[in-house]
């Protein structure tokens, strides 16, 4: 029993360490935004934490009461993260391995579901 | 009843755990099934969006319901007080919660998101039929767990009739749940009908019973235990029962809905033309699951006879299966009534198609191949099986 | 923790590509779409559908199918064969026994205000919007398809295969149920479902049925139309005429 506590201490610990390596692989324009020196995210350790939270407050309100407006979605995170591969200038998915979403999520063994359904690079025409 | 004395199998020969691993090898097949289903998606299925359940569902709600029947022993003895069926009482309770983890494991593995067990266990709409269902489902694991224990621990012996009043109430109630899947369907011909929960309780009676007979045997003949005529004749002579008692809300839900005329088109399709649905349901769950059954458990010649009863409760399974078969499948085939008064002439309408794929029925087997594999693993670890069933024990007002 | 947190912590973006990136650019926290619905839809609206037999002609049913599939991305699956397809909106031709008049229409999701889809999803995952609109939360869809075993109309489809490239703004996914969604994220913009905006004559009409000025409304007023399966009660928001 006690070492399964301390397993599961140190996977905890180690998940709270994750997340404080720099992102390597943070997409195209979210990189661009960063080296302008701007803020788009003003906590970065608030949206690691909590952008499942902020994602689904706003999934219930967009599907179920219509409520579409722009912040948190789910379409902004792919349109900003997203990377595109230099030799046919296609978009990588975000969920692709080493990609952004999935870069992460693998590291602190988090499964990923958004992307079984929804779309993992951004529209068409925003090439 | 203090003079049974309970005991382990003993499950040292050879012959247990080959039954052991052989019922492995299918539960391991139905698991690789999931995964090739689950992984390419539900095209390598035979189901579609007419047919939208299939094999798995057949075999998932005939264990449900066998497992909610198989509980009667049990009861009969607890609720109605019937002391010849007292031994049995545990191996009852167990061959319950095994068929009930059988029939579990099919219906879930088959989700198009099984992943999202999770969410179905904490989103409840309770309009909903399913939503009871599970709710009614993870209460049987519950209510008959303290049942055995009840009848296992001799400080809390006194309380077992009181929890087999409440295992037998619950079981009706679920087994009403399980019915009512189908009942409540105002959509589909074939189902909108009140029938189906009652229906679907004697429909469990005789597959449960069925199920428990073949286990009792075959534990009782491989593990050389004493087993005396006076339970198994008891037993067959409630399976035939059970058996009639089918056959006669077959024929009442048919000739209901025969008579009314929206539903004769579907009536006219399971019971004339409906090619292989009307040949399953006269050849398989009429005669080859119901009065060949009552044949051999009834006729002077075979009555008695432990093979024949064996093979009676095997036909009563396969009947059983079939039954389910033309309800869950033959149901859906036949098109819905979009337009009363006009005909379809594109678009929609026809007989669905439907043909099983491998994994579907692999899927199917191995959960009853896990409900053996319970059954068998648990009376090797825990003393569900009376040490002898002869007259003389079980009976203490037996004339030999 | 989170008290320090505040929505206006974090900058909008929009979903029109062109638009988010200025925003971008320009570090400008808020941007706002025209038309966006940005408060929750009541019940004084119910949107619905009327749909005309004897002025829709088979080429206008094509091309609301086509327009369909174009909208929302459906119709390309690869591996589904026969009735696995997705099929959100189909082609009928109807003959009236008695007179042999054919009538063709489109059947799609009729969006009942009584959803028998509703009422048997064990996980709330069928639900329908206030304004009436039924929608599926894939988020919360096992695959169960019971919905599919209850609704009337044969309009839903469940994805027997894995997806991808899906619309922007139409979540599809293998092993969940799906069905028209009166092209809702059209309708929350102001706009009109894409089958609608195909026919070009006034067979299809869309709008609000509660709305007394609307013209669904005026003409469901003057003319005979009728339910499908309306002896279910389930009052559909999807009407036809001339059947």
């Amino acid at each position: 029993m006690n070492r399964l506590l301390v397993v599961f201490l140190s996977l905890l610990v180690g998940s709270v360490f994750a997340h404080t390596n720099e992102h390597a692989n943070l997409g195209e324009q979210a990189s661009s935004i960063k080296t302008s020196g701007k803020v788009f995210h003003e906590s970065v350790s608030i949206i690691r934490k909590m952008h499942p939270e902020f994602l689904r407050h706003k999934r219930d309100k967009t599907l179920r009461q219509g409520v579409r407006t722009d912040e948190y979605s789910l379409k902004g995170c792919v349109l900003c993260h997203a990377n595109k591969n230099k030799t046919n200038n296609q978009y990588h998915s975000v969920d692709k391995k080493g990609q952004f979403c999935s870069d992460c999520h693998e590291q602190v063994g988090v499964s990923l579901d958004c992307f079984s359904c929804h779309r993992t690079i951004p529209k068409e025409g925003s090439l | 009843m203090s003079n049974i004395r309970f005991e382990q199998i003993e499950g040292k020969i050879l012959g247990f755990y080959a039954l052991i691993a052989g019922l492995g090898i299918l539960v391991l097949a139905a698991l690789g099934s999931v995964y090739y289903m689950e992984h390419h998606g539900h095209f390598v299925t035979g189901m579609n969006n007419r047919i939208v359940w299939g094999m798995p569902h057949v075999f998932a709600l005939f264990l449900i319901a066998a497992a909610s029947g198989a509980l009667n022993v049990a009861s009969i003895s607890s609720v109605f007080n019937k002391k010849l069926y007292k031994p049995l009482s545990r191996l009852s309770g167990l061959v319950a919660l095994s068929l009930l983890a059988g029939g579990l494991m099919v219906l879930v593995l088959d989700l198009g998101r099984p992943d999202r067990l999770i969410v179905a266990m904490t989103e409840y709409n309770f309009k909903s039929i399913f939503a009871w269902n599970i709710i009614l489902y993870n209460g049987f694991f519950v209510v008959v767990a303290v049942y055995l224990w009840m009848m296992f621990e001799r400080r809390m012996n006194r309380f077992s009739r009181k929890a087999g009043l409440v295992a037998f109430g619950w079981r009706l109630i679920l087994t009403t749940g399980t019915g009512s899947i189908f009942g409540f369907l105002v959509a589909k011909q074939a189902y909108d009908a009140v029938i189906m929960a009652p229906m679907f309780i004697i429909m469990s009676f005789a597959f449960g019973l069925a199920f428990f007979i073949l286990i009792l045997m075959a534990s009782y003949q491989w593990t050389n235990r004493p087993l005396g005529d006076a339970v198994v004749n008891r037993l067959s002579n409630l399976l035939g029962v059970f058996v009639a008692a089918v056959m006669y809300f077959v024929a009442v839900y048919h000739l209901g809905n025969l008579y009314l005329a929206e539903n004769t088109g579907v009536e006219n399709f399971i019971l004339f033309d409906g090619g292989i649905y009307t040949k399953l349901f006269w050849y398989g769950q009429i005669i080859l699951g119901e009065l060949i059954p009552m044949a051999l458990i009834y006729h002077p010649a075979t009555k008695g006879n432990r093979s024949t009863l064996g093979l009676a409760s095997v036909l009563i399974i396969i009947g059983g299966l079939i039954q389910l078969y033309v309800i869950i499948i033959g149901g859906q085939a036949y098109p819905m009534e979009l337009f009363p008064g006009k005909e379809i002439l594109e678009g929609y309408g026809g007989v669905a198609q439907y043909s099983t794929s491998l994994p579907e029925m692999s899927l199917g087997v191995g959960g009853v191949a896990l409900a053996i594999i319970a059954v068998t693993f648990l009376v090797k670890l825990l003393a569900f099986l009376p040490e002898s069933l002869a007259d003389d024990v079980d009976d203490p007002h037996h004339k030999g | 923790m989170s008290k320090t947190l505040n929505r206006r912590d974090f900058i909008k973006t929009t979903s029109a590509t062109t638009i988010g990136v200025a925003t971008i650019a320009n570090g400008i926290t808020l941007t706002t779409f025209a038309g966006t619905n940005k408060t929750p839809v009541t019940n004084e609206k119910r949107w619905g559908m009327l749909i005309d037999t004897n002025k829709l002609s088979e080429i206008d049913i094509d091309g609301m199918v086509s327009a369909c599939k174009k909208e929302q991305g459906w119709g390309s699956e690869v591996h589904s064969t026969g009735n696995q397809k997705p099929g959100w909106i189909k082609k009928l031709k109807v003959k009236d026994k008695a007179t042999g008049k054919v009538s063709n229409l489109a059947l799609m999701c009729q969006h009942c205000e009584e959803p028998p889809c509703v009422d048997v999803c064990p996980t709330n995952a069928s639900m329908k919007r206030e304004d009436g609109i039924v929608l599926v939360d894939k988020h919360l869809c096992i695959g169960c398809r019971y919905c599919m075993m209850a609704c009337p109309y044969d309009a839903r489809s469940f994805v027997h295969e894995t997806l991808s490239n899906q619309k922007e703004h139409m979540p599809r996914g293998k092993g969940t149920v799906e069905s028209c969604t009166m092209c809702v994220h059209k309708i929350d913009k102001g706009e009109v479902p894409a089958c609608v905006t195909s026919v070009n004559s006034d067979a299809v009409i869309f709008g609000d049925l509660y709305d007394a000025s609307s013209k669904i409304n005026q003409t469901l007023k003057t003319i005979q139309s009728a339910q499908i399966r309306a002896d279910l009660n389930l009052n559909t928001g999807v009407r036809y005429s001339g059947l």
